[in-house]
């Protein structure tokens, strides 16, 4: 898919982005991933990630930050200032926080931060969610094979982000994968992510014209979507996070049409 | 510059479902075609204007003596020397960046050289009437789907084929697995080999056959006709060099005829104003 509603300047920023983030991965010592596959806990819907220790070495820490300031700056040599403010404000307290607020998605904490040292707002989450990502998906390498199901509502099994994208692969089975930390798994293609509803009279699916690959499962129960791509049409197979930014528009479209990232879970 | 791809076909593999004529047909919004009945299960006896690809059935003795039913999806071959490409006089056919052949229709008048000079027999001319009735036609052929490589889709027939029989990539990796698949069952099937003929300039879609060309139909050495090279290479440059010698005549007669006849009036002024003052 070479058209998209994103810009090719932001395309390859994020392409950018995931080649550092991949080298980074990379240079990771596995041990720094201290996990505990607790099978009924994960059966309950908690991530692998509350199961997981990571060990965040500071100098690491420096160094990625201060490479992504390059990349950043090489785009806009305006946030020079700020990214420098961030540097300076970092200690090996504050790394640590910022691993566990970004696990957590507490934007308040990271809201907070970015006020106290007049930070635009966007920053400390970007930063600290980049920085994130090569531990949470070298922990999804690492027990991918273990990953069969997932709970429906409780997003990835691996980091929790809430379920957004699938592929058709195969003979056109369901495969979803997180965009966050690269974890897939099979569901059933009748059946909503979000709040485990089979009924099919209450689940739709909405295609775009002229979009042979794009559909989007709807689910009037939940009122919850995801975005399912058909990628065995494709001649080169994107990466999940390049494949969810590239549908933006899908999202817009499910949303326009009072449909939900995470569906409301009926209790 | 895009990447140049190859429809790399493996008719060992083919179970002759036709699902790959269904799905050119809806993806390029072709009319059906009723056809009389063939023979065989090969519904159309070869590709038409409206029918861009034919899975070929072919009836065969092997050396053993067994029959043999073979399959073959037959469309466009889109050689890198492409002697439609070469015999438009309308440049209506081009190249493009992947690899494939297109008919600009357009530029086409439905001359129908590209139909006569064509090797492999894969382009055809559709009749169409205009809002007054009268009738034009334009050459149509597989596209390669494209448009559909433009989004960076494979092709509509490479998508729906069911046993892999069909596959789409880089140049490159789809010759190596031609090589790969070719060893593999040049055991089985002794007179094995792959189709990508030198004479055409090899081609962007390239089979792997169980047994010679000719058993499918297909020339065993094809090549652009001569009469293609003559006209596009050696005619057409010529024809270009003499139209531009002709230019240069007449543009030079004019100037030195206004250089040299410095009264600003020619002879025909000079013999009409002699009449009249007589």
């Amino acid at each position: 898919m070479k058209t998209s509603v994103v810009s090719n300047e932001y395309q390859k920023l994020q392409e950018e982005i995931m080649k550092l983030q991949e080298q980074w991965k990379q240079n990771l010592n596995p041990d720094s991933i201290d996990f505990r596959l607790d099978s009924e806990a994960m059966k309950t819907g908690v991530p692998l990630v509350a199961l997981t220790n990571f060990d965040v070495k500071f100098p690491l820490f420096v160094q990625w930050v201060d490479e992504l300031k390059q990349l950043l700056m090489s785009q806009n040599a305006d946030l020079e200032s700020q990214l420098n403010r961030v540097i300076e404000l970092i200690d090996e307290e504050t790394a640590k926080v910022w691993m566990e607020e970004a696990f957590s998605f507490n934007h308040l904490y990271f809201k907070k931060f970015a006020e106290e040292n007049v930070l635009d707002e966007w920053i400390p989450p970007f930063l600290a969610e980049t920085l994130f990502r090569p531990y949470l998906q070298l922990l999804s390498e690492k027990t991918q094979s273990k990953i069969s199901q997932a709970v429906a509502g409780c997003g990835c099994p691996v980091c929790g982000e809430p379920v957004r994208l699938g592929q058709l692969e195969g003979k056109g089975q369901k495969i979803l994968y997180c965009p966050r930390c690269h974890a897939n798994w099979p569901e059933k293609k009748l059946s909503c992510s979000h709040c485990g509803n089979e009924d099919y009279e209450k689940m739709k699916y909405l295609t775009v014209e002229g979009k042979p690959t794009e559909q989007i499962h709807v689910c009037d129960e939940c009122k919850g979507y995801t975005k399912i791509i058909d990628t065995r049409q494709f001649i080169t197979k994107p990466s999940p996070e390049m494949l969810d930014l590239k549908t933006i528009h899908l999202d817009y479209i499910a949303q326009e049409n009072g449909y939900m990232v995470m569906g409301e879970i009926k209790k | 510059m895009a990447k140049e791809y190859i429809k790399y076909v493996d008719v060992t593999k083919c179970d002759g479902c036709r699902a790959c004529m269904v799905a050119c047909k809806n993806w390029n919004d072709l009319p059906a075609e009723p056809e009389e009945f063939q023979g065989s299960l090969q519904s159309h006896a070869k590709v038409t204007a409206n029918t861009w690809n034919v899975l070929n059935f072919i009836e065969h003795e092997n050396s053993k003596g067994d029959l043999e039913y073979l399959f073959r999806h037959s469309s466009c071959f889109h050689c890198t020397d492409a002697a439609c490409e070469k015999v438009c006089p309308e440049d209506a056919i081009s190249y493009t960046d992947f690899g494939s052949v297109v008919i600009n229709n357009d530029k086409c008048v439905g001359c129908g050289y590209c139909v006569q000079n064509c090797p492999f027999d894969v382009i055809s001319l559709a009749t169409y009437k205009d809002k007054n009735g009268k009738e034009y036609r334009k050459a149509q052929k597989c596209t390669m789907c494209t448009d559909r490589l433009e989004e960076g889709m494979q092709p509509a027939c490479v998508v729906t084929c069911h046993p892999g029989a069909m596959q789409f990539g880089n140049k490159e990796d789809m010759l190596t697995l031609a090589e790969k698949r070719l060893s593999e069952i040049k055991e089985k099937f002794p007179n094995a080999n792959i189709y990508n003929p030198a004479g055409v300039g090899g081609t962007h879609t390239i089979y792997v056959l169980a047994e010679k060309p000719s058993v499918y139909g297909l020339p065993e050495k094809p090549k652009v006709p001569t009469s293609a090279v003559i006209w596009k290479d050696y005619a057409q440059p010529i024809g270009k060099l003499m139209l531009g010698a002709t230019t240069m005549a007449v543009m030079a007669g004019f100037v030195s005829n206004k250089l040299f006849n410095k009264g600003g009036h020619d002879h025909g002024q000079d013999e009409e104003g002699g009449d009249s003052d007589e």
